[in-house]
């Protein structure tokens, strides 16, 4: 895909994303301190004013090191900073592409999930963003093509979150909740989750529609 | 609890407000953040900042050494908690003189976690940073894993020699090499003899029952090594000296520099009086002293007790030692 394109989805898919903020705010309150909608819906609204400001020749890692740079900004949080420093790993992976395809994609999500685990210490079981982000690479490295790579990655995805219920927190203020964070629903896996299927529709929506 | 404090919650804001009314012209806030501290002239164009950062309840540490020679800004936190990612990264930005940021701060998860996320979002406004920890207390961990120590006074001897080295206009390369180089060659051990008390809970952070001392002791009153009944200053010297010999493999002809560092609530006249039996043993041993520093550098609020730092000595590293260094709570004038 162009990143022209890639700059129309991506913009498509975070408006999209504002729309679970509420739901995102609740996950969160029951586990940690509930600004995690808050958190999205700054984010994703200074992410898109930033895609707006790219050239239209901006490489794929121009657009991934705009978004990181809008995000971590919009309302600085240990959240934001990780989700920034994710997309600031992933896009050193893109070099200078323009049409990043199927593998850059795969490559840009796994580095993506390779930071913050190690910046936040955690792994995969952990209850945190990186139980979907994990299963969505492996996913997007298998699929036979670009379409079914994404389908996949969703269904990878939303079967990660729902098993986050039966994990334990072991990372972040979730964590302080010990066995009583049981049966919740990671906030952070869910967002991930939002992200992908809001992608999903925006990749599939008429191209008439990408404005 | 007994404390001089108004709120407890407001008791960081506080006490910098306090400092910056004391010493006006020395330091400046970031944005409109108390807990963002920066000398009044950063950015010095060209230089190389040096950030560092940690809880409060240590005073002079973090916020003490920012100054010409020492650090360029420090992000301080809650009692004995990380500063955020965001504030790092605040101080950060504010020091930048073109010549990247060296972060160097004590080994602790939470700074560790939110210095390490301020490196990324340095990164994006491509600013360049390297990181050295302050891991000097050898009770925390064995030599061969010294790389998991905590950080505690020692760290002082860092800051001067980073600071130094920032100051004549080392790249951030070499100012990170003798960061480094003096964290490697620095060791300090210490004792406790009564609690900190936490000014939000009230609560003391262990118990320690009268006539005992915990040594090994952290800055934050982690458990050391072992407790016992309190002994003589003399005793104490013998030990901590003895461990920190041991861990450099001091020898008849090496050179240190000494900083014996009170905790808190524990009188300057002890400080001496433990001096001179660390004096004793380590020219007893054959090993010379060439600085020697007494006073408070790392505090833990109210605990009393001490600890004894020591800096294997060469040249470079006594010359950056014996540099020029001004910030309100430490100076040191050229000879």
């Amino acid at each position: 895909m162009r990143t022209a394109d890639l700059n129309v989805v991506a913009r498509r898919a975070l408006a999209d994303l504002v729309g679970y903020a509420d739901e995102l705010r609740d996950l969160d309150q029951a586990l940690g301190d509930g600004d995690l909608g808050v958190t999205i819906s700054l984010g994703a609204g200074a992410v898109i004013e930033a895609l707006e400001q790219l050239p239209e020749d901006a490489t794929a890692a121009e657009l991934a090191k705009a978004c990181a740079k809008a995000f971590a900004n919009a309302n600085p949080s240990t959240m934001a900073a990780l989700v920034a420093g994710g997309l600031l790993a992933g896009s050193k992976t893109l070099v200078d592409s323009t049409e990043p395809n199927q593998a850059d994609a795969a490559r840009f999500v796994r580095a993506a999930g390779d930071n913050i685990a190690l910046r936040g210490k955690t792994q995969l079981g952990d209850k945190t963003i990186l139980d979907a982000i994990m299963p969505a690479a492996d996913a997007l490295e298998a699929g036979s093509d670009p379409v079914a790579a994404l389908d996949a990655a969703v269904v990878g995805a939303e079967r990660a979150v729902a098993d986050t219920k039966a994990l334990q927190s072991r990372r972040g203020r979730a964590s302080w909740l010990q066995e009583r964070s049981i049966g919740l629903q990671d906030p952070g896996a869910t967002a991930f989750l939002r992200l992908l299927q809001c992608w999903q529709a925006a990749l599939h929506a008429a191209p008439a529609e990408r404005n | 609890m007994k404390k001089i404090i108004n709120e407890p919650g407001k008791f960081v804001d506080e006490m910098v407000q306090g400092i910056l009314l004391a010493h006006p012209g020395a330091l400046r806030t970031v944005g409109d953040d108390l807990r963002i501290l920066a000398r009044a002239d950063a950015p010095v164009s060209g230089k190389v900042g040096i950030v560092t950062g940690g809880g409060s309840g240590h005073l002079p540490l973090f916020k003490g050494y920012v100054g010409p020679g020492l650090c360029s800004a420090v992000a301080i936190g809650n009692v004995f908690s990380s500063p955020s990612s965001q504030q790092v990264f605040e101080a950060t930005k504010a020091v930048d003189g073109g010549a990247g940021v060296l972060y160097l701060y004590g080994n602790y998860g939470g700074d560790v976690l939110n210095f390490d996320l301020a490196c990324d979002l340095a990164e994006l406004e491509d600013i360049e940073t390297r990181t050295v920890l302050g891991r000097d207390d050898v009770a925390s961990q064995p030599r061969e894993r010294a790389d998991d120590r905590r950080g505690v006074a020692g760290i002082f001897f860092a800051y001067k020699a980073a600071g130094a080295a920032a100051e004549r206009g080392d790249s951030l390369d070499e100012v990170a090499r003798i960061a480094e180089d003096v964290v490697v060659n620095t060791a300090t051990m210490g004792i406790g003899i009564s609690p900190t008390i936490l000014p939000t809970t009230g609560k003391a952070s262990f118990d320690l029952p009268d006539g005992e001392m915990e040594i090994g002791i952290g800055i934050h009153g982690e458990p050391g090594i072992h407790r016992g009944p309190l002994e003589t200053a003399d005793q104490i010297a013998d030990r901590l000296v003895g461990a920190i010999i041991d861990d450099l493999s001091l020898a008849d002809g090496d050179r240190v520099a000494v900083l014996v560092n009170g905790l808190g609530a524990t009188p300057l006249e002890e400080l001496y009086v433990l001096y001179r039996r660390v004096d004793e043993v380590l020219r007893g041993r054959g090993v010379e002293i060439e600085r020697t520093y007494v006073g408070e550098y790392a505090t833990s609020l109210e605990m009393a007790g001490a600890s004894v730092s020591v800096l294997r000595l060469d040249d470079a590293r006594l010359e950056l030692l014996n540099a020029p260094a001004q910030s309100p709570f430490f100076r040191e004038v050229s000879a």
